[in-house]
């Protein structure tokens, strides 16, 4: 909102008052800041021993391997689901009943189950009906079954954000429903949709430390984890670097998606599609 | 389900004092909102929930695990609610506001006969959403072991050897809840639709 237009601008009272106001705030913040510390030191989280570790190489190698196999995972499943949700979206659009109904269940289904509870359900089922594959692949099926429903039902949204004389050019020029959609609408579609893609992308490496459930895969969450097991002062340190490490990337994921929106906004004036979540 | 009811409760109230204070005209006000949903938008709930339930005791901080997998759902989610409370506030139009000003309404004035009341309407869908949210997260509790419905089929499934029923059933059980929520937050919003 318009700050300004809710507050007019304070004169020289009202100015001298939010100074006050201003310094009581950070007095009250860099209070909550000491206590924090207080705490924390006093339980030695800042003693060299608890941080000693982390000046090996080793160390950070094993972190960097948990983070790169979450991002290897991020980045197959994204892909999986980017692939199968122009598929389902393409679904969704049909003018059969008899393909649409079945995408729009399909959607709805897997928009309400938890990715938890599909990682479970695949990581006990899966082996059950014999096929025994590696931890990677039960996440990786489960964020992308999860998240193809998303890129779909964006997909959707974004091909009928077009006008409608797209589709209808193509067809009089002779383009059959699918090089229509493959060479006119999705690569429009997928234009408009890049920013909420990579708001999608956020998603599903968030999902990715679900995998700290099923033990075998060795991502930041889990390694930060086997690290405490192995220096048993530095579990909060590690687990607080992998904190901060997810934190950092998913802020810059969200910064790169932002610009891409004000950017696709200036350069076509057009609103880029999204949706609310 | 417990969980739900509590940490909807706790991140709506967390998440509007957030929303204030982001447009709050103290800056240091609005930079520590701003940073909190930095922060805890941005962390991964599974890190987060490991965190506070292995990590503080190391501090000599003990919860139980029920309220701290509460407070982890509600500090999370309290950055979205306060997020599409701040688009809802964003939606309001800037001449409304002046129109509300010149005719004397102080900034609280304004705040509660024109800005709440369109706000809350716009918001109801997306509220919704993060509602959605919140019901699919709270099986993000049982990595630490609280016994909810995706921890509890978990076990059941890993001790049985029906894994295939029992997590089917807790799998239904999800999109039933979630598919009734849709519903009833859908008409809501046409009950509270503008009529433009």
């Amino acid at each position: 909102m318009n700050t300004t237009t809710l507050f007019e601008a304070p004169g020289p009272r009202g100015r001298r008052r939010h100074r006050v106001y201003e310094v009581a705030s950070w007095v009250i913040l860099a209070g909550a800041a000491y206590v924090v510390i207080r705490i924390l030191n006093k339980n030695g989280a800042f003693d060299a021993a608890a941080w000693q570790p982390f000046g090996l190489w080793g160390v950070w190698r094993q972190l960097g391997i948990g983070l790169l196999n979450n991002v290897r995972a991020a980045v197959v499943g994204m892909l999986l689901s980017m692939f199968f949700g122009c598929f389902l979206g393409w679904g969704l659009l049909s003018k059969r009943k008899m393909v649409r109904y079945p995408c729009r269940v399909f959607t709805e289904v897997f928009n309400s189950i938890p990715v938890l509870l599909l990682l479970f359900f695949i990581s006990l089922v899966l082996p059950a009906w014999g096929l025994p594959l590696p931890d990677f692949w039960f996440l990786v099926v489960a964020l992308s079954l999860y998240s193809t429903v998303v890129v779909g039902d964006l997909v959707r949204a974004g091909v009928q954000a077009l006008p409608h004389g797209e589709a209808e050019a193509a067809a009089a020029l002779g383009f059959s429903g699918f090089q229509s959609m493959r060479l006119i609408l999705l690569p429009q579609a997928l234009r408009m949709m890049s920013p909420a893609l990579v708001s999608q992308m956020v998603i599903v490496l968030k999902g990715t430390t679900l995998a700290y459930v099923l033990g075998g895969y060795f991502e930041l969450l889990r390694a930060a984890t086997v690290l405490g097991a192995y220096y048993s002062r530095s579990l909060l340190q590690a687990q607080g670097i992998a904190a901060i490490t997810f934190m950092l990337i998913n802020i810059a994921l969200s910064q790169i998606a932002s610009a891409i929106d004000r950017k696709e906004k200036q350069r076509y004036g057009v609103q880029p599609v999204a949706l609310d979540e | 389900m417990g969980l739900v009811v509590l940490g909807w409760i706790g991140a709506l109230v967390l998440g509007t004092v957030l929303a204030i204070m982001r447009v709050s005209p103290i800056r240091t006000v609005r930079m520590a909102a701003t940073a909190y949903i930095l922060v805890f938008r941005n962390i991964p709930i599974p890190v987060q929930m490991v965190l506070f339930v292995f990590g503080l005791p190391l501090l000599g901080i003990v919860f139980p695990l029920f309220p701290s997998a509460v407070i982890v759902l509600v500090t999370y989610h309290a950055a979205f609610v306060c997020e599409t409370l701040r688009s809802g506030l964003n939606a309001v139009a800037v001449g409304e506001l002046e129109a509300s000003r010149s005719l004397g309404f102080g900034p609280f004035g304004t705040m509660r006969h024109l800005v709440f009341p369109q706000a809350f309407a716009v918001v109801v869908q997306p509220m919704g959403n993060v509602l959605i949210l919140l019901v699919k997260n709270t099986s993000v509790a049982a990595i630490v072991g609280v016994a909810e419905l995706t921890f509890t089929a978990d076990q059941i499934a890993i001790e049985e050897v029906q894994a295939f029923a029992v997590l089917g059933g807790a799998l239904i059980a999800y999109v039933v809840v979630c598919l009734v929520l849709k519903r009833l937050v859908a008409s809501l919003d046409r009950k509270v639709a503008f009529k433009k």
